[in-house]
């Protein structure tokens, strides 16, 4: 048993001339621009870029007064028409009221049984109806145009 | 509704005139020239409506309105229609909202024509976005005053006698 165990062992040792020594010494990333560079470029490109920013700006606010001096110089003509509309369609509203309460007894149109809604401006006096009243007598498809005028346009 | 029969409103037939069937590209191409032209008659009726609060005092500064804005687009026909549409057409394809800063070049060649033929220059920038002044023959509708009652406390009278406080004031430290 023992001559079978005569193997030749080898030992575990550095290789011939030695270990290379460890690369302990930092080898930092190669820097293009110093840290002064950069805050300077960070301050030359936010002035560029107000700048440009402000020149920008300038153009929006002349491109805006110009369309509100278009939309003005147009309102008055807009005014009139939808006034002329509107008092039509006031007149239609209220014939049509009378019209659908006509079988009603002591049925007064635009009171609640002759009792008024504003009682303390002059009887004459032009109370623009709320939106849901001056389409109270329209299809209501008509209706759900004028509310949805904002998500269709 | 809250319009009772009380309430005068215009016949359907007093208020039926002609109305501009004009889309707004079209009208927004004109709108210079249009303010310009009618600035008299649109300032009547803007200042008529907003001192009145009532639709139904204005009828008529808002028919003339109308017809001089029909006076000024048949002439615009008669004369520089074609200048016109071009620049219309610039505007409506131009961009979304109708902006007048893409089409410098279109709105010269209008402008000149304009100029030229009708003797009506655009008026200068922001003209329209400038308050202003109108001479009207109207009369001032009469401002409601204050309201008084029978029952108000009388004032002292000029000559009370006004001792100082007798503890000094709440606020010592701001009015002292």
């Amino acid at each position: 048993m023992a001559e079978a165990c005569q193997i030749v062992r080898k030992q575990d040792l550095p290789p011939p001339g030695g270990y290379k020594p460890i690369p302990f010494k930092r080898i930092p990333a190669k820097s293009y621009f110093s840290g002064f560079t950069w805050i300077a470029g960070y301050i030359g490109m936010t002035t560029v870029s107000a700048y440009l920013y402000y020149l920008n700006c300038k153009q929006v606010t002349k491109a805006n007064i110009e369309m509100r001096s278009a939309k003005m110089a147009i309102y008055p003509m807009l005014l009139a028409e939808r006034d002329r509309e509107y008092m039509k369609q006031l007149r239609r509203n209220r014939d049509a009221e009378a019209e659908l309460m006509r079988d009603v007894p002591g049925w007064e149109v635009g009171t609640y049984y002759g009792e008024r809604v504003y009682k303390l401006v002059p009887p004459d006096a032009l109370v623009e109806p709320i939106f849901h009243e001056f389409y109270a007598h329209s299809d209501p498809s008509d209706w759900v145009k004028r509310t949805e005028l904002k998500l269709r346009s | 509704m809250t319009i009772t029969n009380d309430v005068v409103l215009p016949e359907e037939s007093e208020l039926t005139v002609q109305e501009i069937n004009l889309s707004t590209p079209t009208l927004h191409a004109g709108a210079f020239h249009l303010g310009k032209y009618c600035e008299e008659v649109n300032n009547e009726f803007m200042l008529c409506r907003f001192e009145e609060k009532d639709p139904r005092k204005c009828i008529n500064e808002g028919k003339a309105v109308t017809a001089c804005t029909l006076e000024f687009f048949r002439k615009v026909k008669k004369t520089c229609l074609a200048e016109f549409n071009q620049y219309a057409h610039c505007i409506d394809k131009s961009s979304g909202d109708m902006g007048l800063q893409h089409c410098r070049k279109t709105q010269g060649v209008f402008d000149q024509c304009m100029l030229e033929n009708l003797n009506l220059e655009r008026p200068p920038f922001g003209y329209f976005t400038e308050v202003r002044v109108h001479a009207t023959t109207r009369p001032k509708p009469s401002i409601e005053g204050k309201a008084v009652y029978s029952d108000v406390t009388p004032a002292l009278p000029e000559n009370a006698e006004k001792k100082p406080a007798r503890f000094g004031s709440r606020f010592y430290w701001m009015t002292e």
